[in-house]
């Protein structure tokens, strides 16, 4: 009835610890890959106006010249934006924005590293084009340009969300303690934490490209689908505990026989979750959502592992830790009737 | 159930549905040249600044909700290089010229802004270490008040060295007021009269005393749909505001708050104020209230050397993530949900109907709260919040529909194996349901912007998941099995073989 990974708590336990130890300093020194939200990026801006700048199919042409220009600079964008203009934000008096219905910008924003030389040269390049090319009725009001840009960091949402899960974990198992009792919640905490640790520590190592918002949103995952593996393997430890043989069984025996029962559960519910969370993935590979979805992926497999190799190895000496204590207090409320009894 | 009663409700229950799916997915135009439109609460649904959809009548003529604005401030002394251009172009030689000597281009021949020699840059074209320091500070106080909001998707960006642009979310309410009011830079000052010209400044603002010495914080407030700005004032505060409105109940004078050169609040004030606290609603929201105190908290560290930042290049942003990605979500959703059908129709045969129904019920529910809940919106986050509990409640519909199956197994009849297997699983699908439901809302509560909604989404969707699991799908079924005499078979289970011996 012995399982083996449930004898190999150490090697689990040094697996999430360097795992850990290790994104905790990345996170510490580098913090979060957060290229998506291009803290540094160079923007490519072309202001035009439709009416004074542009006959018809000019917008098109001012694309195609602008790629035309960046191939020949031998550089490639990361987004092509078309961007309306508004009235500038002056007055307290007027409601909302408002489109000037003329203004135009096409934005191309490029990585940072992009070099300012072979931005200069594809500016060139396309000014020169649209100086040569009739389809621009004014080509002086077609006005190029590029900049470097600086994201200011925000990090409230961050420290915010991470004392949110981390409070939201221990309630959460304090409630998991009131049903299953004090082992399963302990159990399920440790769960908990490492595998929102271990979603963040991965992200920090492999550097995966996230938006700024993310990191908390993953943590939070992670926490929410171990809570609910480990709860599957609650609820059967509390009905094996009703079986009349389960005292005849030792922790490791009992943790062993629960985790067989359970396995194919966890393994579907998990399963079902990354699958879902793919599709959503696949769904959107060519916009912006992907990355959130695919990262997804990561606190969902965090859950599966602990709730597979670490939680049960570690239940099985909290469980034996607890059996003893609570064979004891029977012990000793069993010789204090006797005394009781013998007194009487 | 009797036969017609079931038939009764079983219509009832698909009106309701039919009723609910049309409300909530279709649009669609009509009347002459299709001259209104009909929008579904989904295409209403509050979109954020990664998504972005046309909608609604004027759908053609760019009603769109999503997608957000931007705008780039300028400090004195820098002007963007295309309005330099704007501005010489049309200039005779010799002011063309005049005007060139007065301006740098930064960072170089490339650049994108022109400083202003004597304010910006030194007359050798190199930067002024004072409006290093300057523009350092204004960009820091920008950031703060952008902050301030916790708005997802609000973000700062220091563009080319020397303009700041600020992107704020269409979803936002009030987002040009406060794209404006984030320009003002300078000292508040808060001053009393009877009109503006001859107002004075009601706090003698000295070596010896500080605005802090009389203001201690602006708050945002907010209670039920009442928000409001409030000002706590120290003691020494209190007094010299007692002091300047202790003529108010003869004569009124008005309250003028500025922040630097402009008045952004006038109050009228009939009696004399000696309170401590002051509150001024107006006709905010909650997030033009934040934006308001946001600059008053950042201006009473204010100085009268703070640079001024002018708003302009402003643009509108259709999303974030791509024009599509919303459509690319619902089909997401929709290959998902195909598959979910098929798995249950497959293996419970009519079945599945009972889940199609609760499943679509508790969909719609989402997505009416997702349009009526003021702090909700459509988000990539919120909506795999709402997958996740989408599973959740697939898998709790699974695990009652093969607890039923096993009992039924064992040779009870239909209505025996579904309360029986029903007892068997409703704490432990309770207690699943109810340790998400209160991480969800404990980080909802605990978090800010993005993740605060995907979580509350999450919790919603639990509680939702968890009374259509526990109640409205067992109420399904026995509506829909009362309508079958094949029971066993109209939930594809079968009974255990047992071998003669």
């Amino acid at each position: 009835m012995n399982n083996k990974r449930l004898q190999l708590l150490p090697l689990w336990a040094a697996i999430s610890a360097v795992i850990i130890i290790a994104g905790i300093v990345l996170m510490a020194l580098l913090g979060f890959n957060t290229a998506l939200d291009k803290p540094s990026a160079k923007t490519f801006d072309v202001y035009y106006n439709v009416v004074v700048d542009l006959s018809e199919g000019g917008e098109d042409k001012l694309k195609d010249l602008c790629e035309d220009a960046f191939a020949e600079a031998g550089i490639s964008y990361e987004q092509a934006e078309v961007l309306e203009g508004q009235t500038a934000p002056v007055s307290l008096n007027q409601s909302g924005f408002s489109s000037t219905g003329t203004d135009f910008l096409l934005r191309y924003t490029f990585a940072g590293d992009v070099s300012d030389e072979k931005l200069a040269s594809a500016k060139a390049a396309a000014e020169a084009a649209i100086d040569g090319d009739e389809v621009f009725l004014t080509p002086a009001e077609t006005y190029v340009s590029f900049d470097t840009v600086t994201l200011q960091p925000m990090n409230e949402a961050m420290w915010r969300g991470a004392v949110g899960v981390a409070v939201a974990a221990v309630v959460a198992l304090i409630y998991v303690a009131i049903r299953f009792g004090l082992g399963c919640a302990l159990t399920g905490l440790v769960a908990c934490v490492n595998d929102a640790f271990l979603t963040l520590a991965v992200l920090a190592i492999a550097r995966i490209p996230v938006y700024a918002f993310a990191p908390m949103l993953y943590a939070a995952i992670a926490a929410v689908v171990s809570a609910v593996l480990w709860l599957v393997r609650c609820m059967k430890l509390r009905d094996a505990a009703k079986e009349p043989s389960a005292g005849a069984l030792s922790a490791e025996e009992s943790v062993a026989q629960v985790c067989r029962e359970t396995d194919k559960t966890v393994w579907l519910a998990a399963g079902l979750t990354l699958a879902v969370v793919l599709v959503a993935a696949l769904c959107t590979l060519a916009t912006g959502a992907m990355p959130v979805f695919a990262a997804a992926l990561l606190p969902v497999a965090a859950g599966l592992y602990s709730s597979m190799l670490l939680a049960p190895a570690l239940h099985v000496k909290v469980k034996a830790k607890f059996d003893a204590m609570k064979k004891k207090h029977v012990r000793y409320e069993g010789k204090k009737k006797a005394k009781a009894d013998a007194e009487a | 159930m009797g036969k017609k009663k079931s038939v009764v409700l079983l219509v009832i229950y698909t009106l309701l549905i039919a009723v609910l799916c049309f409300i909530c997915t279709v649009s669609f135009s009509y009347g002459t040249d299709n001259l209104y439109t009909f929008s579904s609460v989904m295409r209403m649904m509050e979109k954020d600044a990664d998504l972005g959809l046309a909608y609604g009548a004027n759908a053609d003529a760019g009603a769109y909700l999503g997608g957000g604005y931007s705008a780039v401030y300028y400090p004195e002394g820098v002007i963007s290089a295309k309005e330099y251009d704007d501005n010489i172009r049309d200039m005779s030689e010799e002011d063309a010229a005049d005007y060139a000597a007065d301006y740098v281009r930064y960072p170089g021949e490339n650049g994108s802004v022109y400083l202003e020699k004597g304010v910006a840059a030194n007359e050798d074209g190199t930067v002024q270490d004072s409006f290093k320091e300057a523009f350092a500070s204004a960009l820091s106080v920008v950031t703060e008040r952008v902050a301030a909001l916790r708005v997802d998707g609000a973000r700062v960006e220091n563009t080319g060295d020397y303009a700041i642009r600020v992107f704020l979310p269409a979803m936002m309410d009030g987002e040009y007021s406060a794209m404006t009011i984030f320009s003002y830079t300078g000292p508040f000052d808060l001053r009393c009269g009877t009109d503006e010209a001859s107002a004075e400044s009601v706090f003698n603002i000295t070596s010896k005393y500080s605005m802090h010495d009389y203001v201690s914080s602006v708050r945002a407030r907010s209670s039920g749909s009442a928000a409001y700005v409030e000002f706590d004032f120290t003691d020494l505060g209190r007094d010299a505001l007692a002091e300047a409105t202790a003529g108010a109940a003869e004569t009124a004078v008005t309250l003028y708050f500025y922040v630097g050169d402009t008045s952004v609040i006038s109050l009228s004030v009939s009696e004399t104020y000696d309170q401590n606290t002051l509150y001024i609603s107006g006709s905010y929201t909650a997030e033009t209230a934040s934006a308001v105190a946001a600059v008053f908290s950042t201006a009473l560290d204010g100085t009268e050397e703070d640079l001024a930042l002018t708003a302009g290049d402003a643009y509108f942003h259709p999303a974030l993530y791509g024009e599509n990605t919303v459509w690319m979500l619902y089909i997401a959703f929709g290959v998902l949900f195909v598959a979910m059908m098929a798995f249950f129709f497959i293996r419970y045969r009519r079945l599945g109907f009972v889940h199609l129904y609760t499943y679509l019920l508790f969909l719609f529910a989402m997505i009416l709260c997702g349009w009526g809940i003021s702090f909700v919106y459509l988000s990539v986050e919120s909506f795999l919040a709402f997958l996740l509990a989408s599973v959740l409640l697939c898998v709790s519909d699974a695990v009652c529909f093969e607890s039923a199956r096993k009992e039924y197994a064992l040779g009870k009849t239909m209505a025996s194996s579904v309360k029986t297997g029903y007892k068997k699983v409703f704490w432990k699908l309770f207690d699943l349901h109810v340790v998400v439901a209160l991480i969800a809302f404990l980080v909802a509560a605990i978090s800010i912007s993005a993740l605060q909604v995907a979580a509350f989404v999450l919790g919603l969707a639990t509680v939702f998941s968890g009374v259509a699991t526990l109640a409205v799908n067992r109420f399904g079924w026995a509506v829909m099995m009362g309508t079958s005499k094949k029971q066993g078979a109209f939930c594809n289970f079968k009974r255990e073989e047992v071998e003669d011996e």
